[in-house]
């Protein structure tokens, strides 16, 4: 990567310093975040018997919490892009504090949906995106190593609280273990503490216009000359009406960039995530039943998913690693895409295994894969959108992917109720996992040529007589500047660098 | 399946195979036709032969066989055997769970790798009762029970005595209940509810009491319906749910199943807290959360303190660097805004 082009933020991110404290506060979030829902299934059996309810009404409670954890994504984009991210994290650990401490006086089922479900997973909601968003903001040459990090977060976080859930139970019993559970999640305020905001903050802006203060009277004179250049005053008429026109959409993408579904990187991206998460969850979800189907007792079972965990946890950090290398980092989305495919791959191959050693062998890849496109899955996105736009871009990616999130499991279900067998359910998230890879391949081979076409055809365009250059550089500047102020100015006017950067990336090697 | 299949299936009795393993599916069809007949006769709970003839928790051991059940008169019939194969010395022991009245068949058989050993003498004891034997086969001998009350349970033995001696035992029970060993934790106001499973039988009924001091005294749910609620859905788990719990209901409980053979008891303790008891860890963690928190501020304030001391200091330099530009180059800046 050229570290000499300033990137898409506006200033040099430090890739390190207080950035590893950021890390740090990252994957406790991110941690709590993914683990919460499965770690509260304990609570189940209890719940059951006390509201005399079954399986699949209780079951709601995690499905409402998931939903509303990635489906509250936009939410979190549109706050961060106003307020930053220290100030949504420490809220969002705030609501998961109350909605827990209130779940632990509900009455009802219906109180627990609404505490436990939806104010719980509307904070975990504000935990998740923003800590992702802010890596981004602190970090470039060594992103996907604090990426990897950070997503390291989840799986640590998971064998310690499933333990810890079980011993709050034993000795608290639900409605003291839902209490002190709350003041748990109150550690995401610390953890949001830790977010320092960084950008391009009023000072930077000083030092940058001291520095660069001798262009200011340049684009003065561009713009004086441009008028003077038209005859009539209309044309300024005119644009200040289509300013308007833009200053609502403008308005809209400065807190949600919709215009990210124009990017080409950005659809690639939505398509082969929403294929692959279809197949994604659902393995897990039924390891420990299919190991107890072909003869395995409770407790081996449970001791495969620890495998995947402890593989899982060492592979993130490992994948960063690798995705950091110079071999790898420009090619990143081939990476990410034959991660994929490897994961599709220990699918299809899983109904061969036969017994407990063959189990053990399969949970061993499958946690090193999952590890692996876990640890990819925001740095890709960051590597496809830029720094810049990539709050939007979270937000986005999130409330779609949300309706296959949820859905994987209960397909994987209804298959396995209707063939009664586990295989078909393996197969089905194997082929899916093998296409999304699949295409995410070809499409991003497609999308790296293209990046690679744009780049020859701006560095032709450098190549014109200055002047003509200059004034339509002037024009489009001064456009932005009239229309937008505060931090957009300098992402969107940089989306073009950036997009360079990317490319230079791909050109280096 | 008609009752003339049944009854044929009564008259080849003998030649029934005897020794089946539990992967075989002919005993369970076998024994569903044994059913319909039993139910009839004995009682009107349906799992009664099939929970004895379906490989329970005990019979996992490999030297043993079970047989099938079949019907002969009123009762269901069982066969139990344990093949003696061990060192000299060591005694086999079997737990047989019957909930319904039966007639059984208890076998002690010597593997056949044994045949060189003379056996001189078999005895098969209940306590110091002896009961007559009879020899089966070459190297099998079994004793004949019926089952029909509580006094008929218990523990018998078979000792063979030859050159080396042999032991097994059978341990003829009713169901076990299965208490939890960890409490049950509530809270004062709140209210819990103690399930009680008995896996594969059916009891007769169910009865809960809970312990005062040393005694235990049964609850009566239709008297005290505000603080006891018992539910029995489906037919082989029972539901206490206690309602407003006080200091008072902490303590232990016992659920007891009443089977045709006996009772059976599962041991559950409750313990009830205030809510003091959750709340100190809470207030210790809240506490943990803001004092990090304020460090994080404080440590930010400071580091930017001294930034902006650092920071000053520069902007001091610089200003005075661009003052003595200023005075070199302000006559080439006038002359530019000049020319527009």
């Amino acid at each position: 990567m050229s570290h000499q082009v300033p990137s898409d933020l506006g200033y040099v991110p430090p890739d390190g310093g207080w950035g590893w404290a950021v890390v740090f506060g990252a994957s406790i979030s991110v941690g709590f975040a993914y683990t919460f829902p499965k770690a509260f299934t304990i609570y189940f059996k209890e719940l059951q018997a006390v509201y005399s309810i079954s399986y699949s009404q209780i079951a709601w409670i995690t499905s409402i919490m998931c939903a509303t954890a990635y489906g509250g994504g936009p939410i979190s984009s549109i706050l961060v892009n106003r307020y930053g991210s220290r100030p949504v994290v420490m809220f969002g650990g705030l609501l998961c504090g109350i909605g827990m401490v209130s779940a632990a006086f509900c009455t009802s089922i219906l109180q627990l949906y609404i505490c436990v479900g939806f104010i719980t997973g509307l904070g975990l909601a504000l935990n998740l995106q923003p800590s992702v968003i802010i890596i981004g903001k602190y970090f470039l040459k060594r992103r996907p190593i604090a990426n990897g990090l950070a997503m390291a977060g989840s799986p640590v976080m998971l064998c310690t609280l499933a333990p810890l859930n079980q011993f709050l139970f034993d000795n608290f019993g639900w409605r003291g273990s839902f209490l002190i559970l709350g003041a748990i999640l109150l550690n995401c305020c610390v953890a949001g503490a830790l977010f320092r905001p960084i950008g391009v903050a009023k000072q930077s802006v000083k030092n940058q216009m001291i520095e660069e203060g001798k262009e200011a009277p340049k684009e003065e004179v561009t713009k004086m000359s441009m008028e003077m250049s038209n005859p009539a005053y209309a044309p300024a008429e005119t644009k200040t009406e289509e300013e308007e026109e833009k200053d609502c959409c403008e308005k809209i993408n400065r807190y949600l960039d919709f215009s990210l579904f124009k990017h080409r990187g950005f659809l690639i991206y939505l398509i082969g995530n929403v294929l692959m998460f279809l197949g994604f969850f659902a393995p897990i979800v039924f390891l420990a039943p299919y190991a107890k189907h072909i003869g395995i007792d409770e407790y081996s079972a449970a001791f495969l998913l620890s495998i995947l965990a402890i593989v899982d946890m060492i592979a993130r950090p490992a994948t960063g690693v690798i995705a950091n290398s110079k071999w790898v980092r420009p090619r990143i989305q081939y990476f990410f895409s034959f991660s994929i495919a490897f994961n599709g791959a220990c699918h299809l191959l899983c109904p061969l295994a036969s017994g407990y050693t063959g189990l053990v062998v399969y949970s061993i890849f499958f946690g090193l894969a999952f590890g692996m496109v876990c640890a990819m899955l925001f740095e890709t996105l960051m590597d496809l959108v830029g720094a810049a736009r990539f709050t939007s871009a979270v937000g986005l990616v999130t409330i779609v992917e949300c309706c296959t999130i949820l859905l994987g499991p209960p397909i994987g279900g209804t298959i396995i109720d209707t063939f009664g067998d586990y295989k078909y359910m393996f197969i089905k998230c194997g082929a899916v996992m093998v296409l999304a890879g699949t295409f995410l391949f070809i499409m991003n081979y497609y999308n790296y040529r293209m990046l690679a076409k744009e780049e020859k055809e701006r560095k032709a365009k450098e190549e014109d007589p200055k002047i003509v250059r200059t004034e339509n550089e002037g024009r489009s500047n001064w456009n932005k500047e009239t229309l937008q102020d505060g931090p957009e100015l300098e992402p969107l006017r940089d989306e073009q660098e950036g997009l360079k950067t990317e490319v230079n990336g791909t050109n280096e090697v | 399946m008609t009752t003339e299949d049944a009854s044929q299936t009564q008259g080849n009795l003998t030649q029934m195979p005897t020794r089946l393993n539990e992967s075989s599916t002919e005993p369970m069809t076998t024994t569903r036709i044994v059913n319909r007949q039993t139910r009839e006769s004995i009682s009107d709970h349906s799992p009664v032969g099939h929970g004895v003839s379906t490989p329970g928790p005990d019979l996992t051991t490999q030297d043993f066989k079970q047989a099938i059940e079949e019907k002969a008169s009123n009762f269901t019939y069982v066969e139990y055997e344990i093949l003696l194969s061990g060192v000299s010395g060591t005694s086999k022991e079997k737990n047989i769970t019957l909930d319904n009245p039966a007639k059984v068949e208890l076998s002690c058989r010597l593997a056949s790798k044994y045949p060189h050993l003379n056996i001189v003498q078999v005895a098969w004891k209940r306590g110091n009762e002896t009961i007559k034997h009879i020899n089966k086969t070459e190297n099998s001998w079994s004793i004949q029970l019926t089952v029909t009350d509580e006094n008929e349970l218990g523990s018998y033995s078979c000792t063979l005595k030859g050159e080396e001696e042999f032991k097994a035992v059978f341990h003829l029970q009713v169901p076990k209940i299965e208490g939890k060993e960890k409490p049950i934790i509530s809270y004062d106001g709140d209210s819990v509810v103690m399930i009680c499973k008995s896996s594969s039988y059916t009891p007769i009924t169910w009865t809960w009491y809970l312990t005062n001091g040393s005694e235990q005294i049964a609850i009566n749910d239709s008297l005290m319906s505000d603080k006891y609620v018992i539910d029995r859905v489906p037919a082989n788990t029972t539901h206490l749910k206690i309602l407003k719990l006080t200091k008072k209901d902490d303590g232990a409980y016992w659920c007891e199943a009443v089977f045709k053979l006996g009772k059976s008891k599962g041991k559950l303790k409750l313990k009830v807290l205030t809510f003091m008891v959750p709340l100190k860890p809470f207030l210790v963690i809240l506490a943990e959360v803001i004092i990090l928190v304020a460090i994080v501020f404080l440590y930010e304030v400071y580091s930017k303190k001294k930034e902006k001391h650092a920071e000053d200091e520069k902007e001091f330099e610089q200003v005075e660097q661009l003052k003595s530009e200023e005075s070199n180059g302000v006559e080439s800046s006038s002359t530019r805004h000049r020319k527009v």
